[in-house]
């Protein structure tokens, strides 16, 4: 079973489902992981490129999300019911 | 029109973080990105029903704000990004000791790749996508992701001074171990 490898990149299997192209996944698979996490393709924790990207982006990521957000998604939500169609 | 979950608000919500993260990434503007982000959200509450659940929210999400950032570029006509000038001129290249560098150069120097290059890192090296997935996102071949992971790091490297890190990764049998199923 194949599929099980998909989990160790970090993302579920479960996310995977009904994903077409898992045949050409299938093949790849084998050598895209061990390349993955290999050379943690030179970006991982052993490069200094890898280590300040996640640095990077992790400071964007841990950044305090604006209120705007919660709010534009409650109006969605309130308009919502009016938009029904059938 | 089917009325959106709480589920998928929930997720929607979860997701900003990640979201407004790659909106920087590729806007390098805080509220431009936030713009982006606002875009995004309600193009994704309007076009719920073309996601299939169980497929990966995030990468879905991440397409269609990079969709919005490209066609609001080519809208605006490419913006002279004068911040670039000025990011490259006051880059400080020295290079990095003891393997330290600082943040902000290196935000200087992310800032000096071509979009599809840092895009492509980004999502790679730091959004914790697939190469597939990545591809998937970009609207490109798996190839073409991975040629642009390349250059952005080479070039990275370069702006940075930095070299021989490949030498370092982990070796054949670590590599062998992590990339062994997961039960």
């Amino acid at each position: 079973m194949r599929c099980v490898e998909y989990g160790k990149s970090g993302l579920s299997a479960g996310k995977y489902k009904g994903k077409m192209k898992d045949m050409t996944k299938d093949i790849l698979t084998g050598a895209e992981s061990r390349r993955r996490n290999g050379s943690g393709d030179a970006l991982g924790p052993n490069s200094e490129i890898g280590r300040k990207l996640k640095q990077y982006y992790d400071a964007l990521v841990s950044d305090d999300v604006p209120d705007r957000f919660s709010q534009l998604l409650s109006q969605l939500e309130q308009a919502e019911p009016a938009q029904k169609k059938d | 029109m089917a009325a959106v979950s709480q589920g998928f608000k929930t997720d929607l919500l979860g997701a900003i973080p990640s979201l407004r993260a790659f909106a920087v990434s590729l806007t390098q503007n805080a509220d431009k990105a936030d713009d982006l982000v606002q875009e995004t959200l309600v193009k994704a509450w309007d076009k719920h029903e073309s996601f299939q659940p169980g497929t990966n929210l995030k990468a879905w999400l991440f397409t269609i704000l990079r969709n919005e950032f490209y066609s609001q570029m080519r809208k605006r006509g490419r913006e002279v990004q004068d911040s670039d000038g000025i990011m490259t001129a006051r880059l400080a290249v020295h290079p990095a000791q003891h393997g330290q560098l600082d943040l902000k150069d290196f935000r200087g120097a992310l800032e000096q790749l071509p979009e599809d290059q840092r895009e492509a890192i980004i999502l790679i090296g730091a959004s914790g996508f697939s190469y597939e997935e990545a591809a998937e996102i970009c609207g490109c071949a798996v190839g073409t992701i991975k040629s642009r992971v390349s250059r952005a790091r080479t070039r990275l490297q370069e702006i940075l001074k930095i070299s021989g890190e490949d030498e370092y990764g982990p070796d054949a049998i670590s590599a062998q171990v992590t990339s062994s199923p997961a039960s």
